[in-house]
């Protein structure tokens, strides 16, 4: 081999070889041992026995509190995605655009701490503020200023609380997308459309928005991804909700496998999230046009 | 200071800390003990740490340089089903202990999956240590007729009730002081119960009637044993579970949160919360705890002596659900289990019998309510003088059972507290929590459940 | 015709008149849009201070609120009279006089109201590592916790590593990626955009059993090596992206002076991306520092504890809860992420994904 084409093969080792392992190891070979396992009798001894496909009979037939589970998740992710991380994180991203830089910045600032913040203070804090006593922040507020009783939020209202615990988060993405998009429209057509006499509303609907149509759906099919398989808020702030009540596809598989010691069964579910994973994620890539994303994906700090 | 100069003092330094090194001659035996952090009973652990240190004075005194380390790792579980499932997992991965303490009804899952070794061998060649052992408490650490493990310590459980509130809605004092032996007699019934906890909680003197444990737990038992529900086929060897008593038990608890007596949030309290409820004078009207909280009971609120805890609190077992029946109560005792494992398994297993001496059982027993194990403690002078709650609630065990020792016990009890949280919180009404539980119990356990009517 | 008006005196009055009328217009609207951001904000800046008080001032262990009802009632007034300040007053010298001047009352203030119920008992969870021994016994209370110190040891070893990591190979393959053409090249990054947006959370029982399979469990090294992996896809592509905005003159004329490729990269390459390196390093940090799922899953003896199993354990009332401790242990473990992302904030906030032209 002549020494460039060597230097070419070191090259290519040395810059793109740690990436290429530990990708390989940590998620390509993750996935093809849940194959594995799922079809396996593995119980909390980590012990194999037998191969069998009973976890998969045993999903489809004899596991009820499947449906109930995948219910909510459905009503979850629908929920704050659309009223968070889509529609909020864009009011947000229009309204800290409009105000003087100074103050939008702060308030984008105060809305991305949620999601720098450790996931186990922030769970932390929900759990103070919800308490149900009238030592619970909320309720302080609520019974000194609106006169309503003490709430018991965790109790009555549980998928409630997680869709807004899990939004504050997801909010802060939207938000911080839809900004750039929105500073990345050149200036001179917001002086043209105020020359010809349009006023905030005007420009909002006819230059703001339509430069956003494609990042909203990025962040629409991205979130939706990442909200279906997220369950670290929900296990921290509700453990699963009172009875199964906020036990969303994700968290199920998490305690069947963790809890009950039933490895297997959790490595059969998680699979079936896999498979939905990998399938939305090339959806994304078809209809989502997100070559965009491939030939200019760019980082520009203003 | 010149960059030689720093080099050369920490070159002395180093080699003055190398020198001051304990000599390390002497042979270190460690042993890793397992506990679950029991906020009611330090010497669970602690009188294996005492055990050790007694027999490092023996090695001393015989002129040995080997001494025993005990590795106290203690788990922060919410309660001993978690603490099982924790060690469960521990074990699969390898990082199981030499020793712990385990909640006795978990033995058989610890069995079958190779977790406990059998101390028939070790009992019989220690007679000095435990031929004075209460006989009925082997039947706990059993396990398919061979014994697993020692029993540490047994309870019982009660439901106590507060006497001041009874006396404040105008009940008097005959009726206040007879209630134990109306209940043990089979005139006073679980719903009686209710109706009086509503009394309370109507004139305002209470904010909650009955507050019970926030998680998983044998006491749920104890009720069930009084609506009938059996769980265990002694026969056949396999768990059951009465469709009938279930719906009837959930019956009970709905009728109980719709009178105002549980709260309907009461299995998301934590255990702080349910300790202050019945700490102060006027919160709770019952509690459906054990003998072991009546310490931290006295602590709370003051009081200095028996009889002056006997004033204000009383003791009931859990109530017949029918009239004419019999009332129930639920012992729970906690046992030493050696991992099979382990190379130091034999020492393990001395250093369980030097704990369970009677001073050092004695000493558990005492500072945390728990129930004496072998027959020459009752004669101790300290527990004459100070076990009066332990004298007190040894009538008691005549209606006390256990639960069975099967491997899927700890999966069945976790399945029907989960039931259990759907009726208080209302999310199901008592048919579908019962067929919830039976659904849960025959999918998870499949055929070592027998399901009856 | 309006230039003509425009000229005269009285046109240029009314020209002015407009001019205040549209800036008062604009004073309303931003005025009324920046309280809406309040009301908003509110739900997220309260529990967070409402944690600081708590940490300074909770005696009993209990959850209260006096403390910050009323340091509040001191600083939403002083936080709306240097609002006005900024509003009216123009004239520097006057500014920062008028500042300092509301900041003194603010803090003469809240020390009269709650200054005798501030300590920093709550924090010797720093110094006294046994903070359950005083309410235990002596026989079991060292095993409950191990030091703080310990689990800020772990943490800290676990994000500094796995961020150098993270820098380290993302570096080298964003280059790789954005310089060079190679058969695959096309596959590798559209599976690297799926593996992003794919849910890395449901690989966490395989995940457990090949740790546990090749020894690694129970070890800081082996959550290392995973936290990075996960972290990848993410931060390639925003080092791919800043590769791609430098412009290929720059390696060329050095590369014709005599550099080889690798010399090249670092001597030259490398410095025009700090910045991209700096949003990554920052976001793997935080994201190690922070992590829970995995910690919990993966780690068991004590001594490997982060900070995240720390403040979690804590907090649970195994026996009985000190939430004044629990709040201080909350600010001790926030401290390190939120000034690192006070310092970064500017880089982060105004990061955008995909240029959008038109």
């Amino acid at each position: 081999m002549s020494s460039m084409a060597l230097r070419q093969r070191v090259n290519a080792a040395l810059f793109l070889g740690p990436a290429c392992l530990l990708l390989f190891f940590f998620f390509i070979a993750p996935v093809v041992v849940d194959v594995f396992v799922a079809f396996t009798d593995m119980g909390r001894t980590l012990r194999i026995n037998e191969l069998t496909t009973a976890n998969f009979e045993r999903m489809f037939t004899r596991d009820h509190r499947l449906g109930q589970t995948l219910v909510i998740t459905f009503m979850y992710v629908l929920g704050t995605l659309a009223i968070f991380n889509v529609t909020f994180g864009l009011i947000l991203a229009l309204v800290t655009t409009q105000v003087p830089d100074r103050i939008g910045g702060f308030f984008r600032s105060v809305w991305l701490l949620p999601r720098m913040s450790p996931s186990v203070i922030y769970a932390l804090l929900w759990a103070w503020v919800i308490d149900p006593n009238e030592r619970g922040l909320l309720n302080q507020i609520l019974m000194h200023t609106i006169g309503i009783g003490p709430v018991d939020l965790m109790n009555d209202h549980p998928l409630l609380l997680i869709i807004v615990a899990n939004g504050f988060i997801g909010a802060s993405m939207g938000m911080i997308i839809f900004t750039s998009a929105i500073r990345s429209i050149p200036q001179h057509l917001f002086y043209a459309a105020a020359a010809d006499g349009a006023g905030r509303l005007a420009i909002v609907r006819h230059i703001t928005l339509p430069a956003i149509r494609w990042p909203l759906s990025f962040i629409t099919v991205y979130q939706t991804l990442s909200l279906l398989v997220s369950f670290e808020y929900i296990w921290l702030i509700t453990d699963g909700g009172p009875f199964y009540d906020t036990t969303v596809y994700a968290l199920y598989v998490y305690k069947r496998a963790f809890e009950n010691g039933q490895y297997a069964y959790g490595a059969a579910l998680a699979l079936i999230l896999v498979v939905i994973g990998i399938a939305l994620a090339l959806l994304m890539w078809r209809f989502f046009d997100m070559k965009r994303l491939l030939q200019e994906p760019r980082i520009e700090v203003h | 200071m010149k960059l030689r100069t720093l080099l050369a003092a920490s070159a002395l330094a180093l080699a003055a800390v190398g020198v001051a090194a304990p000599v390390a001659s002497a042979e270190e035996v460690v042993l890793k003990l397992w506990s679950r952090a029991d906020r009611s009973g330090p010497l669970r652990a602690g009188n294996i740490l005492a055990a050790a240190e007694q027999l490092n004075r023996m090695l001393e005194a015989a002129g040995s340089d080997v001494r025993v380390k005990i590795d106290l790792f203690e788990n922060n579980a919410k309660g001993y089903d978690a603490d099982a499932l924790d060690l469960l997992k521990a074990f699969a991965v390898e990082k199981g202990p030499d020793l712990y303490v385990a909640a006795h009804e978990w033995i058989g899952a610890f069995v079958e999956a190779g977790y406990a070794w059998n101390l028939e061998e070790h009992i019989k060649n220690n007679p000095e240590f435990y031929s004075d052992m209460i006989p009925a408490l082997w039947k706990a650490v059993e396990y398919k007729g061979q014994r697993y493990g020692i029993p540490q310590d047994t309870e019982v459980r009660m439901f106590f009730y507060n006497k001041d509130m009874l006396r404040k809605i105008g009940k008097s004092e005959e009726f206040i002081e007879g209630l134990p032996g109306m209940v043990e007699r089979g005139e006073f019934t679980i719903y009686d119960l209710t109706d009086l906890a509503k009394e309370v909680v109507d004139a305002g003197v209470a904010k909650y009637g009955l507050v019970h444990r926030p998680n998983v737990g044998p006491d749920f038992q104890m009720v069930l044993a009084s609506f009938g529900f059996d769980p265990y086929d002694e026969a056949k060897g396999k768990l059951q579970a009465s469709r009938k008593a279930l719906n009837a038990y959930f019956d009970w608890l709905k009728y109980s949160v719709d009178a105002g007596v549980i709260p309907s949030n009461m299995t998301s309290w934590s255990w702080d919360s349910v300790h202050a409820a019945f700490r102060t004078e006027q919160t709770a009207f019952l509690k459906h705890h054990g003998i072991w909280n009546v310490p931290p009971q006295m602590k709370a609120r003051g009081y200095k002596s028996g009889e002056e805890y006997f004033q204000h609190i009383g003791w009931l077992h859990s109530p017949p659900a029918e009239k004419g029946g019999r009332p129930a109560n639920l012992s729970h005792p906690i046992i030493y289990v050696v991992a099979p494992q382990s190379p130091h398994r034999e020492l393990a297993a001395m250093l369980i019998a030097l704990a369970s001496q009677p001073y050092l059982n004695t000493r558990h027993a005492i500072t945390t309510g728990h129930l004496p194990i072998k027959y020459s403690q009752l004669g101790l002078p300290e527990f004459r003088s100070e076990g009066w709650m332990l004298i007190a609630g040894a009538p008691m065990l005549k209606y006390t059972t256990f639960m069975p020792n099967h491997a899927r016990v700890g999966q069945f009890n976790a399945i029907i507290y989960k039931g259990i949280q759907a009726v208080e919180t209302g999310r199901l009404d008592p048919k579908s929590a019962t067929d919830f539980v039976l659904d849960e119990l025959a999918g998870e356990i499949g055929d070592e459940v027998i399901i009856l009517d | 015709m309006a230039v003509e008006a425009l000229v005269t005196p009285s046109g240029a009055e009314r020209w002015n008149a407009l001019a205040v009328r549209a800036r008062r217009r604009r004073l309303l609207t931003d005025s009324l849009l920046v309280g809406f951001l309040v009301v908003v904000s509110l739900p997220i800046i309260l529990p967070y201070f409402w944690m600081l008080t708590i940490s300074v001032s909770a005696k009993t262990g209990g959850v209260e609120s006096v403390v910050l009802w009323r340091a509040c009632a001191v600083l939403v007034p002083a936080v709306v009279a240097f609002g006005l300040l900024r509003l009216f007053v123009e004239e520097t010298r006057r500014l920062v006089l008028g500042a300092l001047a509301i900041a003194a009352i603010a803090v003469a203030a809240v020390i009269l109201l709650v200054g005798s119920d501030l300590h920093l008992q709550n924090y010797r969870f720093l110094w006294n590592p046994d903070i359950v021994a005083e309410i235990r016994g002596k026989a079991t209370a060292e095993a409950q916790f191990p030091s703080v110190w310990i689990a800020f040891r772990n943490s800290l070893a676990l994000a500094v590593t796995q961020t150098v990591l993270v820098l380290t190979v993302s570096t080298l393959a964003g280059y790789y990626l954005s310089r060079f053409q190679f058969p695959g090249r096309a596959g590798f990054l559209q599976g690297l955009l799926v593996l992003h947006a794919f849910p890395a959370m449901t690989l966490v029982i395989p995940i457990f059993l090949l740790m546990y399979w090749s020894g690694l469990l129970d070890t800081i090294t082996g959550v290392i090596l995973v936290i990075a992996t996960l972290e990848l896809p993410f931060s390639i592509f925003i080092m791919k992206g800043f590769f791609d905005a430098v412009p290929w003159d720059i390696e060329m004329s050095a590369m014709t002076d005599g550099a080889s490729r690798r010399q090249a990269f670092f001597r030259v390459v490398l410095p025009q991306v700090r910045v991209g390196m700096l949003a990554v390093g920052v976001f793997a940090f935080i994201k190690g520092w922070e992590e829970y799922v995995f910690v919990r899953t993966l780690l068991f003896e004590k001594q490997n504890w982060v900070m995240s199993l720390y403040i979690f354990w804590v907090s649970e009332d195994i026996m009985g809860v000190d939430y004044g401790i629990v709040a201080a242990v909350a600010v001790f473990y926030i401290l390190p992420s939120l000034l690192l992302y006070v310092f970064c904030q500017k880089f982060l906030v105004q990061m955008t994904l995909g240029g959008i032209k038109g």
